[in-house]
């Protein structure tokens, strides 16, 4: 197991060394509530001083994250297939003041997972005493079409059942899940798995860290005797996921030059919703909704008469080209800012294309490596020679 | 030594050079007044003319320009051009230097280097610059960036040319009146405490060789001519073309060691920078065009430096330059193509020939009859090259009290050791001239500053012609009168030169009168000129932050020269944006910080010993610390060398006079545990056996050594007859003549577990180490038998003479290469293997003994000292200091210095010089109760910080720190880059004087007067 030191941010595991696998027995082939039954347990234990994990809200609606430390209140929901908000962001807002004193127990998809590794090198997290259950994800649906789902299964339901089946959600998925960079939370201290399982029957529990095997100690569990199926189904949903992304971005990629981008955020309201589910923006106050860009009325009509007309609200171009300068080295393509968006506009339509080739340019892959700098950081003297000349 | 009260706080350095310049900043920083006496017409010398250095590539003039720009506005330098020194006579402390200055016809304070009076100049001469290669008037500027930026007249011109004939036109178009035809030779009297000589050498001639045809082939050029051909300010603008026919060469052949190593003519000794330069020459040669193909011709490839092997490997590996080692025996021109044929003999010792389309002579540096009859004449000892002759305990020392040397004048050598030696030479000088420190030296004062802060915006544009440098292409009045249209400007104006002095009366007028709060000035580059207007602002009672420049030359009339009304418009443009920003100037205060006049030296042995004492003898109390029981590091491991210097009484007597200095505290044993703190600033705590101490100082200086490297090839350890060259020396030092027995055989292998992927560095010493224990044993029993396998011998400068001594006394060099390294075979007896490449064998050698040279290796615990002081290391984990050319001895970070073999491996000698280097830099500090920096500095907004340490990554002076989830910049260590404002996404961190709202405004300007205002008014 590597376990690597950070300043000030206690230890992050990495998952490619593996300890022993285990497995959780499915009761009555009711995936969630077996789930929630080792959740429960690790409260029990003391061993965490709070859960944050996916709990259905009263109507059933929605899935939200919820800080529990009552086991008796913990009905929990680690499959819902939705992201509503960003589960980094809040780890960030818990733990930016000062890092927990206990443990806590954090149930995250590997997007999220990405998105903290993110934060914690900008400083924006303390994953101290953090413990990260992370949860194979089969794809979320949007959050606006999740409480009257079509189907007449549950949206948990159905995905499970889908799995089992093998049988299409494509045309539920958010754009963002069907191009996701990896479903597996290979980052987590501990990852319930359910590629290569049959979630009626067994999870896989996987221990990543010491971290994750000190939360896990004196729980009952089996010993897994075969990991080759879920090998070959990681490769496999790896492998399906990349091309749905090479395809997306060959399909997509076609916005070029200053009017094809006007074009495409045309339908912008200036909301800046974008900008505020980001799990990866972090300044205090955007400059964007800061005094910088009020101008003198004379100035607004000197736009205006430089062209005989001028769309309101301005600067919504450089709004989104400086959040897209500031996001996509470290984007994790949670697809969070597109899922947000009151006019619908197909975000991930440009964050994606734009995202890949910028971190190709910097191999720099967000969120999986802990130890890697962003790129913002180094200074490379031999780098770029060619900008600037001639 | 006279009466102290007749001693003059003043020095004289003789020589501009890169040598005399460092040394003269040094002096002037520490609170002494300076004379610079340099014999052309500007200061510079030889690295001015180069291209780029190694092994960083820098750009030679854009590392060099700065220091020139500082010397030339130092308050305490007086610079004196075209000047040589005729005499020295007095005594240390009070010393008269007699020079005999050459007029320049041209007044220093009144030119303001336009170049009308170039243009109209009639007569064209060789520019010795360009080595010829090119022309220039004989009314000319030394070179673009000369300091004195001022122009001069050549009225004797060469033995082929006529200099200047009086013709008077270049005074008829003078618009500041600055030349006169009339001036005459001065005898100069010069009064001084002390004399440094930093005069350099002399390039090596090859005319004399004349076998390498140079001057009978055009495409034969020497290494210094073909730096200008690289130059973008060279002859052909930095294309690469061959003399002959100015057509692109595709093959270019370097010749290693003209002039040098070579016993034919004299120069026994190498030259020491020209392995090096010809490799950045050939790199160069390559970048500039890819289809170059460089050949360097070589006898050994002498890469001893800090990351010099590196650099020769990417030579070959990376650019594919063609190393082949090899002696020359002729060049010969093809009368029509005028390509050269190349013959020489291969390391088979096979006569070969290859035609080329250039070659370069790759000339070392050499002494002359006039720089020998100078030194005669300057009454300073010879050594048998001719060179100043040099104390190696002490040297940049001679024999006449108050005259110190250093550079090129005590042995040929590289920039950043000059560089180091001028420190030494300037810490040694601030040392004798202690008690006159400061008396020479006028500080000025300055009116009351203006309070501007209840008024609002009153703006001066000041647009200058530049003679005709800006008139003559753009349309000047047009550009004034729209000046005055701005918001915020209440008066504008014309001057022929805006920096002249009697302009600067004007501004001040102007200031008063029109109660300007603003100034623009729309003239050149506030590179060279910003110090010039900011002053002038502060005579006239206004803060110097709240002055603006638009460079209208460089932008405008030199790069549009041809397109007036274009140039015309953006000139406007400029000065729009100018003075929008000038609208949201604040005053500033430059930074002043207390300074405790203490030292911190980590390390005891000779470069800590040395700069504890350099230190304490400028007056200022020093702590030495040593973890060791007593001082002297490896010093006390040596037991003879072949200078014959007594290396033990050296240790002796340092030790000595460290212990019984009144302002040197040693703590021995000891180790420093913390330290807290900036420069000037510094609370350390330190381990000592008696309990931790505290010790308030200002500034650090890193000597901790190295370590030698034990071997585990050749069964060291596991046999007793295979020994290090340490081991050896010990045991030599105490063998009598009749323990070696006839025939004895001793084989010594260089480079063991060295210069290898491993190791991949040179640690400089070994080859020397091994010389000294080979010639000792001869001397010991002449009829014992050394071998001495070696892959290059390091034998650089005059340590060549040791080599040679080597050879005649029947010492075997074998050479071998790296990927067939020397082979042990233990049988009945030892065995050596090893492939000669010249023979094509492979030879065996019984012997006796094996000695292996292994280098020195940085310190285990660097790492842990490099931490704590937030100082770098480099690849190899030696002590990395803040540049490599220009600043060898200073860290990147304030208050922070290095020297001795934590740098990188050297000698004694070395040690020495680089911790008197040291010693000198961290006084410049301690010689002032204040430390004073400017105020454009970073500063943080709170509120809009998130605390994401992106500044704290990139601010390359380690001034930024995180706490409480902020961040936070010393403003002491701050040098106003700029990089945490370009790097922080909140827009938290700001530049003073380059806020985003002064940035804003100003692109703002420039996008609305796009399409209005500047292409509408019109004359």
């Amino acid at each position: 197991m590597v376990q690597i030191r950070l300043q000030n941010i206690g230890t992050f595991s990495m998952g490619d060394i593996k300890m022993t696998d285990k497995v959780l027995k499915v009761k009555n082939g009711d995936t969630v509530a077996s789930v929630n039954d080792l959740l429960k347990e690790l409260l029990k234990s003391k061993k965490v001083q709070a859960l944050l994990v996916m709990q259905e809200v009263p109507s059933k609606a929605m899935s939200f994250p919820v800080l529990i430390s009552d086991p008796d209140k913990l009905n929990s929901n680690v499959f819902a297939p939705v992201l509503p908000v960003s589960t980094a962001t809040i780890i960030s807002k818990i733990t930016k003041v000062e890092s927990a004193s206990k443990p806590i127990g954090v149930v995250m998809r590997s997007c999220q997972i990405r998105a903290l590794v993110e934060l914690v090198k900008l400083n924006q997290a303390n994953i101290e005493n953090i413990v990260i259950i992370g949860v194979d994800c089969l794809g979320t649906f949007p959050v606006n079409t999740y409480s009257d789902f079509p189907e007449k299964a549950t949206p948990t339901e159905f995905i499970l059942d889908s799995f089992k089946k093998k049988s299409d959600v494509v045309k539920y998925l958010r754009s963002a899940c069907y191009t996701c960079k990896d479903p597996i939370p290979s980052n987590a201290d501990i990852i319930i798995g359910l590629y290569g399982m049959d979630p009626q029957k067994e999870l896989l529990i996987q221990i990543n860290s010491k971290k994750g095997k000190k939360l896990l100690e004196g729980i009952q569990l089996e010993v897994s005797k075969d990991t080759n199926d879920r090998e070959k189904a990681i490769k496999r949903i790896r492998e399906e996921k990349a091309k749905n992304r090479m395809e997306f971005i060959k399909d997509k990629s076609n916005i070029k030059g200053i009017d094809a981008l006007a074009k495409f955020f045309d339908k912008c309201v200036n909301c800046h919703n974008c900008m505020k589910v980001c799990p990866i923006c972090y300044c205090r106050e955007c400059l964007f909704e800061s005094s910088v860009f009020d101008l003198e009325v004379n100035k607004y009509i000197g736009k205006a008469e430089k062209k005989g007309l001028f769309k309101m609200p301005s600067d919504s171009l450089l709004f989104h080209t400086t959040r897209m300068n500031h996001m996509v080295v470290s984007c994790v393509g949670c697809g969070l800012c597109e899922q947000a968006c009151p006019s619908d506009i197909p975000l991930m339509e440009i964050i994606i294309p734009i995202g890949e080739n910028v971190q190709k340019e910097f191999e720099y892959n967000p969120g999986s490596d802990i130890e890697k700098k962003v790129p913002m950081v180094i200074y490379k003297e031999d780098e770029y020679q060619e900008v600037g000349e001639k | 030594m006279g009466k102290k009260s007749d001693w003059i706080g003043a020095v004289a350095v003789i020589g501009g050079g890169i040598t005399g310049i460092q040394a003269s900043l040094d002096l002037a920083d520490m609170g002494f007044k300076v004379y610079i006496i340099e014999r052309t017409p500007a200061i510079g010398g030889i690295m001015a003319q180069l291209d780029k250095t190694f092994p960083t590539n820098d750009c030679s003039m854009c590392i060099l320009s700065p220091k020139l720009v500082d010397c030339g506005r130092h308050e305490n330098i007086e610079i004196i051009t075209n000047t040589e020194v005729q005499g020295i006579k007095g005594k240390p402390g009070n010393l008269i230097v007699k020079a005999l200055k050459k007029p320049r016809y041209v007044d220093l304070e009144l030119c303001t280097s336009c170049g009308d009076c170039a243009e109209v100049c009639p007569i064209s001469l060789p520019n010795e610059f360009d080595h010829g290669l090119s022309e220039r008037k004989a009314i000319y500027k030394y070179y673009p960036q000369a300091i004195p930026n001022a122009y001069v007249v050549d009225k004797e011109g060469d033995e082929e040319h006529r200099g200047c004939i009086d013709c008077g036109k270049c005074v008829e178009v003078c618009k500041a009146g600055a030349i006169n035809h009339d001036e005459k030779a001065e005898n100069l009297k010069i009064n001084v405490g002390a004399v440094i000589f930093a005069t350099g050498a002399q390039p090596f001639d090859p005319i004399i060789k004349r076998e390498f045809g140079y001057k009978q082939f055009d495409n034969v050029v020497t290494s210094l001519e073909f730096e200008r051909i690289l130059s973008p300010s060279g002859p052909f603008m930095g294309k690469i073309m061959r003399p002959s026919d100015q057509k692109e060469p595709k093959k270019i052949a370097w010749v290693q060691c003209v002039g040098s190593r070579d016993k034919s003519i004299g120069n026994e000794y190498c030259s020491a920078m020209c392995c090096m330069y010809t490799a950045k020459e050939a790199i160069i040669a390559k970048e500039h065009d890819s289809n170059i193909q460089p050949t360097v011709f070589y006898i050994d490839v002498r890469s001893f430096g800090k990351d010099f092997d590196k650099y020769i490997e990417q030579a070959k590996k990376e650019h594919g330059i063609r190393y082949v080692r090899s002696r020359l025996s002729e060049i010969v021109e093809n009368k029509k193509s005028k390509n050269l044929l190349v013959r020489y003999e291969d390391e088979a010792g096979e006569l070969r020939e290859e035609t080329f389309d250039l070659v370069v002579l790759s000339i070392g540096l050499c002494t002359t009859e006039a720089r020998e009859a100078f030194m005669k004449k300057m009454g300073l000892e010879r050594n048998e090259f001719g060179f100043v002759q040099a104390n190696p305990q002490d040297p940049v020392t001679v024999a006449q009290p108050g005259v110190f040397i250093a550079g090129s004048f005590i042995e040929p050598k590289d920039i950043p050791e000059s560089v180091m030696q001028a420190s030494a030479a300037a810490s040694k000088a601030a040392a004798l001239l202690r008690s006159v420190r400061g008396t020479l030296v006028k500080e000025k004062t300055y009116p009351l500053e203006k309070d501007v802060s209840q008024q609002d915006p009153r703006t001066g544009v000041f647009v200058c012609d530049c003679g005709i440098n800006i008139s003559g292409y753009l349309d000047v009045p047009n550009v004034v009168k729209f000046a005055q249209s701005l918001d915020s400007v209440v008066y504008a104006e014309e001057n022929i030169y805006t920096c002249s002095q009697d302009t600067q009366k004007k501004i001040a007028e102007a200031i008063k009168k029109h109660d300007l709060n603003r100034v623009v000035v729309a003239a050149c580059t506030p590179r060279t000129h910003e110090p010039v207007f900011k002053r002038g602002l502060k005579e006239a009672g206004l803060n110097p932050y709240l002055l603006e420049m638009a460079n209208i030359r460089e932008q405008c009339s030199w790069v549009h020269m041809n397109e007036q009304e274009k140039a015309t418009e953006k000139a406007k443009r400029l000065i729009a944006m100018s003075v929008a920003k000038a609208r949201l100037l604040q005053p500033l205060s430059d930074i002043e910080i207390d300074v405790t006049q203490k030292a911190l030296v980590i390390g005891g042995g000779a470069s800590g010993m040395t700069a504890a004492l350099s230190i304490a003898d400028q007056g200022f109390e020093t702590v030495l610390v040593e973890r060791e029981p007593s001082l002297g590091g490896k010093l006390n491991n040596i037991f003879y060398n072949l200078e014959d210097t007594d290396v033990q009484k050296f240790l002796t007597d340092t030790r000595e006079k460290v212990q019984n200095h009144e302002l040197i505290r040693i703590y021995t044993n000891s180790t420093v545990k913390n330290i807290e703190g900036y420069v000037g600033n510094y609370e350390t705590v330190i381990e000592t056996p008696k309990g931790e101490k505290e010790f308030n100082h200002g500034v650090v200086i890193v000597t901790v050594g190295t370590e030698e490297h034990m071997p585990k090839a050749y069964h060291y350890g596991e046999d007793p007859r295979v020994l290090t060259q340490r081991e050896l020396e010990e045991k030599l030092s105490s063998t009598m003549p009749e323990e070696i027995q006839n025939g004895e055989t001793y084989v010594m292998i260089q480079c063991v577990e060295s210069r290898d992927d491993d190791k991949p560095y040179c640690s400089r010493v070994c080859c020397m180490q091994a010389l000294k224990n080979a010639i000792k044993l001869k001397d010991l029993n002449p009829r014992s038998e050394v071998f001495i396998l070696y892959r290059d011998m390091m034998t650089y400068g005059f340590k060549e003479r040791y080599y040679n001594e080597a050879r005649e006394k029947g010492i075997m060099f074998l050479q071998y290469n790296k990927d067939r390294k020397p082979e042990l075979i233990m049988e009945s007896s030892m065995v050596v293997k090893t492939y000669e490449p010249t023979m094509q064998e492979v030879l065996k050698i019984p012997t006796h003994h094996l000695v292996l040279s292994t280098g020195l290796k940085p310190r285990s615990d660097n790492e842990e000292i490099a931490k704590m002081l937030k100082v770098p290391l480099n690849a190899d984990g030696f002590f990395l200091e803040a540049h490599v050319k220009l600043r060898p001895v200073d860290f990147s970070t304030e208050g922070m210095f290095v020297a001795g073999t934590c740098h990188s491996p050297k000698f004694i000698t070395e040690s020495i010089f680089q911790a008197y280097a040291a010693a000198s830099r961290a006084c410049t500090l301690l010689s002032q109760d204040k430390y004073k920096t400017e105020a454009n500095v970073s500063s943080v907004n709170e509120e809009m910080c998130s605390g994401c340490g992106f500044c704290v990554s990139v601010c390359p002076f380690s001034a930024i720190e995180l706490g409480e989830g902020k961040a936070k910049v010393n403003e002491a260590l701050c040098k106003g880059c700029g990089s945490c404002a370009g790097v922080c996404p909140s827009g938290a961190m700001e530049q003073k004087g380059f806020k985003s709202d002064q940035l804003y405004a100003m692109i703002d300007v420039y996008l609305t007067e796009e399409d209005k205002t500047c292409l509408k008014i019109k004359k």
